[in-house]
């Protein structure tokens, strides 16, 4: 007997699943080290050029060799923030509908449509974007005199619902990893479907929940093509107060729009601009491996809850 | 148990190969440009939007009557071109401009070799709303002005009363090079402006149309006069000069530029015949068809 359990332990040790599956996280976590030392190294000449204030200042001009990502860190995270604003409640409303209310087989049908949303290459948003937001955009705020229909509004309003299958998938995952037995002793102590969802499945789901608004703040942030048709890629907007609503509805610029640009061509060649565009992909590698990590982090903990 | 161990890293290693060698082939596809165009390697062509209108025509008409293979791309304008020219990306580039000093500085290895198939004019569009208002011709000295932001409404310009809504070309395109040469001389000297920047020329086009006071750059061939007009150019005699075929050809148009296809040294292989093509009477037709003057016009 006990020679039988070594045999199998290593057996356990050495199966074929557990091996690919280290090589290949192995493979993701050199690439993943890889690009962010590649991009360190390549954006060296910036931080030694401008430091800290490659990230604090505010001016934009290449020519001149003043480089600031302020204006484009500001862009990037306000278009990702409206666009949760948005996309979160509605998200998370139809994935509580779906999980709390529908027979499963609809249920299923509604997450399969949804998810068919995300399937929609980003650049077909982009056009859509081009052809009706930005003219309803520009229309809809005529009041407010908006210089054109480009602004960070319209961005925000197609990433929302860019980023809404993603909002809606994860949170229904959430919510199922909810235990049936709880919800049945609420309904047996005397709550109706609404109270049950809000008091027992919605609390209990919460770190789900938050994971799932965060992997979609993530995709936001990295979001380009779409962004970069409906944005107006207006360099040095750099608001008077950060929480003033006006910059709202002017053109801007966001990291991923000005690494999706011309700038990048004519950088090419000349070490301090090229080294400050990659200085944006870095900072934005940054952001979005922040993101999605915290989020994973979180998914982890409410697994945890379920547990 | 020991084969098994085996056959995990063989099946790994192999699968590791494969991705590694997968990703090398797909960026050395374009690396040589002599037998480019022939069945295994297509004829590979980048650069600026404008170009692109008869290059495109040309490639088509190649494909179908000669059967070369052949990809035409616009990413990133001239500079596009001429940036994926010197990495040895693509077989031609296209590019409204002159490959600069700059430019070959930044691409030693690459023989830059400008062929001039055509002249093409920049003209400054408005929306209708500006064109109806009244505003149909623009000096220099009010374009410089609106670039500085000293102008920001038509009625400075005898126009409605309606802010102006500028959309810049963004740098590295051909156009805004020549605009900022007539305003500035050199593009380089020209004062940094932060405007909401356009690209190509579908996107300029269908954004200016489509904003009330609007004002770009845009190659006159596109300015359709339907949805987007072309300013005239007023002189300081007072004399207004519309950007015509004539008034082009003659260059007392100031905004005119020449269009090249651009190659590493003598165009080889299937690079010749293309560009042995859009010299030929067919391709010239090609390139008067979409509103640019021959270089037959450009002779008389």
């Amino acid at each position: 007997m006990p020679a039988k359990i070594a045999h199998s332990k290593r057996r356990r040790r050495w199966s074929f699943t557990r091996l690919s599956s280290w090589t290949f996280t192995g493979v993701a976590l050199v690439t993943l080290g890889g690009g962010l030392i590649l991009l360190l190294l390549e954006s060296l000449p910036i931080w030694r050029h401008s430091g800290n204030s490659f990230i604090t200042g505010t001016r934009w001009f290449f020519r001149q060799s003043e480089f600031g990502a302020a204006p484009m860190i500001y862009g990037s995270v306000t278009v990702a923030l409206i666009a949760l604003l948005l996309a979160a409640p509605i998200g998370i409303a139809a994935a509580v509908f779906g999980v709390e209310y529908l027979p499963p087989k609809l249920r299923l049908a509604l997450k399969i449509t949804v998810e068919l949303l995300a399937g929609v290459p980003s650049v077909v948003y982009g056009l859509l974007g081009i052809l009706l937001l930005r003219n309803w955009i520009y229309k809809l705020f005529q009041d407010f005199d908006l210089l054109s229909g480009d602004t960070l509004l319209t961005a925000a309003v197609l990433l929302a619902v860019m980023v809404l299958p993603t909002i809606m998938t994860l949170a229904d995952d959430a919510l199922r990893g909810v235990s049936g037995s709880q919800r049945m002793a609420a309904r047996g102590l005397g709550l109706n479907a609404t109270e049950t969802a809000l008091h027992v499945s919605l609390p209990q789901a919460f770190p789900g929940l938050l994971a799932a608004v965060l992997l979609a703040f993530g995709r936001a942030i990295g979001e380009t093509i779409a962004v970069f048709l409906v944005i107006g890629r207006q360099d040095n907007q750099w608001p008077s107060s950060l929480l003033s609503l006006g910059p709202l509805f002017e053109s801007g610029q966001t990291l991923t729009s000005k690494l999706g640009g011309s700038e990048t061509n004519i950088a090419y060649g000349q070490p301090l601009h090229w080294a400050a565009m990659m200085g944006l992909g870095l900072l934005l590698l940054v952001l979005v491996v922040g993101i999605t990590l915290s989020a994973v982090g979180l998914q982890r903990i409410s697994r945890r809850h379920e547990a | 148990m020991k084969s098994t161990t085996k056959l995990v890293f063989a099946t790994t290693a192999f699968l590791l190969v494969g991705l590694l060698s997968g990703c090398g082939e797909a960026r050395s596809g374009g690396d040589s440009g002599f037998e480019s165009g022939s069945a295994k390697k297509p004829l590979k062509i980048n650069g600026s939007t404008t170009v692109n209108l008869p290059v495109a025509e040309a490639a088509e008409m190649l494909r179908a009557g000669a059967d070369m293979e052949i990809q035409v791309d616009t990413q990133g304008g001239s500079s596009g071109g001429i940036s994926m020219l010197g990495e040895g990306l693509v077989d031609l580039g296209m590019t409204s401009k002159h490959v600069s000093d700059d430019d070959r500085a930044k691409f030693p290895g690459c023989n830059f070799r400008e062929t001039h198939i055509g002249e093409d004019a920049v003209a400054l569009i408005v929306s209708k709303d500006v064109w109806e208002g009244g505003v149909k011709s623009i000096t220099k000295q009010q374009a410089a002005g609106i670039y500085e932001r000293r102008i920001t409404n038509w009625s400075e310009l005898g126009g409605a009363d309606q802010r102006i809504a500028f959309f810049n070309k963004e740098p590295g395109r051909g156009t805004w090079e020549v605009f900022a040469h007539w305003l500035y001389n050199d593009p380089k000297t020209a004062p940094q402006a932060s405007f909401p920047e356009v690209g190509g020329n579908e996107e300029t086009r269908n954004k200016v149309a489509s904003t009330k006071g609007a004002l770009s750059q845009l190659s006159s061939s596109w300015a359709d006069g339907k949805t987007v007009y072309a300013l005239a150019i007023k002189t300081e005699a007072g004399e207004t000069i519309e950007p015509t075929g004539a008034n082009i050809a003659n260059h007392s148009y100031p905004m005119s530029r020449p269009l090249f296809l651009l190659s590493n040294g003598e165009p080889q292989g299937g690079a010749k015949r293309f560009v042995e093509f859009v010299l030929s009477e067919e391709g010239q037709d090609l390139v008067r068809k979409h509103g640019y003057l021959g270089l037959a016009d450009l002779a008389k």
